[in-house]
């Protein structure tokens, strides 16, 4: 029974850790611009499919890094093409416009890689388990733990210390007063539009060598990151991070009991935070414009 | 109301009194008629919240859903009678709704879009996952039955006579919308949408305001999903999904959040693109979700907003 | 017995205190005005009388009811309306949509799904009241959003008045306009008072507005009551003055 609630607890984190990895992306977003973006799930899947396409010429680990910057590029000629247009507008045409381009990303991904799942090759390496009694810690999972928490400590780190970092953290507190000191807010809302992408391009990566690559890859993980980032609570980049990983494992514990409950645990927790603390275990009261 | 305003009007009825007589010829079919109405009229009834009100529901497939498995049960395993089924839906449907708006009705913005579809999840899952009642993945499959009047029947299986019985369920429910929204009641919700502060302080208590908007929003997206389980004779949990909360969401925009039959006009766009692209191509959602983001960024009054001001 | 008594008001907002411990009371009838320097906690201050924010000490009395933990509509109800320093309407209504919801909502219709023809004709006739005493008829049809900024105030208080309130809050009135602007809001508030005998509480910084109109007057700075009186007695007072020192002054 122990090693049951372990694994799930292990998968749980590794779940947890793909969330999170989605939310702070979502939440860099929301933070600065107010903007849901509901297409998250699309570039996930643009992510996934790009590292399957640039594979045969780059290897995995090749295509592991370009991957996420090509969909970061996009990231960024979508934010400046559809999204900037709306900022002046009522909060609901940019969601609005977030949840129509999920569709469009979504077949567009299909017309142009075909709607049958594709094979994706993870490096041998990586494939075996690294202990014979938790046997459940395949290299492939304790990579993406570790990658995770790299990737997501180098975000932190770029925040606090570059100035593109501090520019990012000031517009979130106040985007008026960052303009007023110079700040060039479009290229701004762009820059940290195209790292938010970048984050959901590298979980789309990762997410195809453990769930397999169909279209609808994107599906599967956007909801849960937008309960990442309500559970965390809005503006809170920690809490989001927290709440990744507490969604993830609540639901891994929740399959050992009850497995066909495991993805509604996710929206109960959603539903209870925004009943008796809509702001989130880490958010403050007034902490967002929302 | 001008004449032009009469014209359309009568126009339209005349259009919707005559549709099995040219739905053919028009490469159509008369279910297809009866499925615009009643999608529409899901339409109409969330844009009670999104137009009009300002308010963000994404959730209301969840209504419209067990409603019609609420209708196919009842049906199916208690009363086998339609008028009986069609009232157990719609109880069904807006008693979950003055639940869940309920739970809401303090929330704002992303909070309340978010909690919006996380509801409407959980009913989404419940439909899925318990399989005994609901069927699960494969549905519910039951059938709509003749109303027997004593004297005469009127045989609901038919094609045409369901037409018009949905019709006149849809022009109810438009006429009671309508005249809800030219309420002084209905002023408060344009007041909430414009300015809530303002909207407060001249005492309106807007969240009672919200929840009984809300209410009323999910009774109507409620008829229309127990009549479109009937259409169907069967429902499925994919009826109950958030992306179909959004598909209601995206065709109120298309055709026109700010006017009234502009979501009318979305449905039957939708619903017909749906219906003949998607024997064409596989990615029709694609050229949907195209129109949407084209009419997001440039016609933010959706195509009725487009036909207002070039008449005006 | 006052109309308005605020026994004692606190707000912090964690370590700062924006208001401290005030005190002030408001007779029937009476035009009082609240001034101070920039930071003095004025609007803060005033929001907690309307129920924009509850004191985190303190009590708020309106003609002998504490209403210190009443939500804002409800104050309304009770006979307490008030307007915004940056005008809160409903932009894309017509002036005359504006003024109908809030008759409406004033004569208790807000929960009515359906309204007789008879209804709709007092409603409009209440609109066409306020219309006038605003001076807005010739604006009636036009979206409130497109009036000059005179217009749209007085419509905002117009909105107010629709509400048959008893205590009538002007955060503001003057800000932002121009010299005929501001001239023709005192002459209303002026008119507002006189002649529809309304108690009002305003907050200005304009001393022409001010000297003009108030019957009493209470300076705050820095949170804390600095002086009250009279507006001949504020004006001679030493204190204010200090106070004021380094602001831009007014007429007085």
């Amino acid at each position: 029974m122990t090693q049951l609630i372990l694994l799930n607890i292990f998968n749980g984190l590794v779940i947890g850790a793909f969330y999170a990895l989605m939310a702070l992306g979502l939440s860099l977003i929301i933070n600065l611009t107010n903007v849901i973006n509901f297409a998250h799930g699309g570039f996930l899947a643009v992510g996934a499919y790009l590292a399957y396409t640039l594979q045969p010429y780059l290897g995995f680990w090749g295509a592991l890094v370009v991957s996420p910057f090509l969909t970061a590029l996009l990231g960024i000629v979508v934010e400046r093409v559809l999204i900037r247009p709306l900022y002046s507008r009522d909060p609901l045409y940019s969601l609005l416009l977030t949840f129509g381009l999920a569709f469009v990303i979504q077949d567009s991904v299909r017309m142009i890689w075909g709607a049958q799942g594709l094979p994706v090759q993870v490096p041998q390496a990586l494939q075996s388990a690294l202990s014979s009694t938790l046997f459940f810690l395949t290299g492939y999972r304790v990579f993406m733990v570790v990658l995770v928490a790299v990737v997501v400590a180098a975000l932190f780190l770029i925040l606090k210390k570059t100035r593109l970092g501090m520019r990012i953290r000031a517009g979130t507190l106040d985007l008026e007063m960052v303009s007023a000191l110079g700040v060039d807010v479009r290229i701004l809302r762009n820059l940290n539009f195209g790292l938010g992408i970048f984050f959901a391009g590298l979980a789309g990566v990762l997410a195809a060598g453990m769930l397999g690559l169909t279209p609808t890859i994107g599906d599967q993980l956007i909801m849960p990151s937008f309960v990442a980032v309500i559970v965390g609570g809005l503006g809170s980049l920690v809490g989001t991070l927290f709440g990744g990983l507490l969604i993830g494992v609540a639901a891994g514990v929740v399959t050992v009991f009850f497995p066909s409950a495991s993805e509604a645990t996710i929206y109960v927790m959603m539903a209870l935070v925004l009943l008796f603390r809509p702001y989130g275990l880490f958010g403050e009261e007034g902490g967002t414009k929302l | 109301m001008n004449t032009r305003n009469l014209v359309l009007g009568a126009l339209l009825w005349l259009l919707l009194l005559t549709v099995p007589l040219w739905v053919v010829a028009a490469g159509g079919y008369t279910d297809l008629a009866s499925r615009v109405l009643v999608i529409g009229l899901a339409a109409l009834a969330t844009n009670l919240l999104v137009g009009h009100s300002g308010v963000m529901a994404f959730g209301h497939a969840a209504y419209f859903g067990i409603s019609a498995y609420a209708t196919g049960l009842v049906m199916k395993h208690l009363v086998p009678s339609t008028p009986v089924g069609l009232l157990a839906g719609i109880v069904v449907g807006t008693a979950g709704g003055a639940v869940i708006g309920y739970l809401l009705a303090r929330l704002r913005g992303i909070y309340f879009a978010l909690a919006t579809i996380a509801f409407g999840q959980v009913f989404f899952f419940i439909a899925f996952r318990w399989n005994a009642v609901t069927g699960g993945d494969n549905g519910l499959t039951f059938q709509r039955l003749p109303i027997d009047f004593g004297l005469g029947q009127l045989n609901l299986t038919s094609s045409t006579v369901y037409y018009y019985f949905v019709l006149a369920v849809f022009a109810l429910c438009a006429a009671l919308m309508a005249v809800l929204l030219r309420s002084p009641f209905g002023h408060t919700l344009l007041a909430m949408r414009e300015n809530e502060r303002r909207a407060r302080f001249l005492g309106i208590p807007v969240n009672r305001h919200l929840w009984i908007a809300y209410t009323v929003s999910c009774l109507f997206v409620s008829v229309a999903g127990a009549l479109y389980g009937l259409l169907n004779n069967f429902v499925n949990p994919h009826d109950l999904h958030w992306t179909q909360s959004g598909d209601f969401v995206l065709m109120a925009v298309i055709g026109g959040m700010r006017s009234f039959w502009g979501p009318l006009l979305g449905a039957a766009i939708f619903v017909v693109a749906q219906d003949s692209l998607s024997s064409i191509t596989d990615n029709w959602m694609f050229y949907i979700g195209l129109i949407f983001v084209l009419v997001v960024l440039f016609l933010p009054r959706g195509i009725a907003g487009l036909l207002q001001r070039r008449t005006a | 017995m006052s109309l308005l008594e605020v026994r004692g008001v606190t707000q912090r907002f964690g370590e700062l205190a924006a208001v401290k411990d005030v005190s002030l009371s408001v007779e029937p009838g009476e035009l009082h005005a609240i001034i101070g320097p920039n930071g003095a906690g004025k609007t803060t201050f005033f929001n907690m009388i309307s129920g924009f924010h509850q004191p985190t000490a303190g009590h708020i009395v309106f003609d002998g009811v504490d209403v210190t933990a009443v939500a804002a509509n409800q104050r309304v109800a009770m006979g307490m309306a008030r307007t915004f320093q940056i005008t809160e309407v409903f932009p894309e209504l017509t002036v005359r949509q504006n003024l109908g919801i809030a008759v409406e909502v004033a004569e208790g219709q807000r929960l009515k799904f359906f309204a007789t023809r008879a209804q709709r004709a007092a409603t409009q006739a209440r609109v066409d009241e306020l219309l006038e005493l605003g001076a807005l008829g010739a604006h009636a049809e036009r979206h409130v959003g497109e009036l000059a900024h005179g217009d749209q105030r007085t419509t905002e208080i117009m909105m107010a008045l629709a509400t048959r309130p008893r205590l009538l809050l002007l955060d503001e009135p003057a800000a932002g306009m121009g010299t005929k602007e501001t001239f023709d809001t005192a002459v209303l508030i002026r008119r507002l008072h006189r002649k529809h005998k309304l108690t009002i509480v305003l907050v200005e910084h304009d001393m022409r507005v001010i000297f003009n109109l108030a019957d009493r007057i209470t300076v705050l700075s820095e949170g804390e009551v600095l002086d009250r009186g009279t507006p001949d007695e504020i004006a001679a007072s030493e204190k204010v003055k200090v106070a004021y020192l380094g602001e831009k002054r007014e007429g007085s």
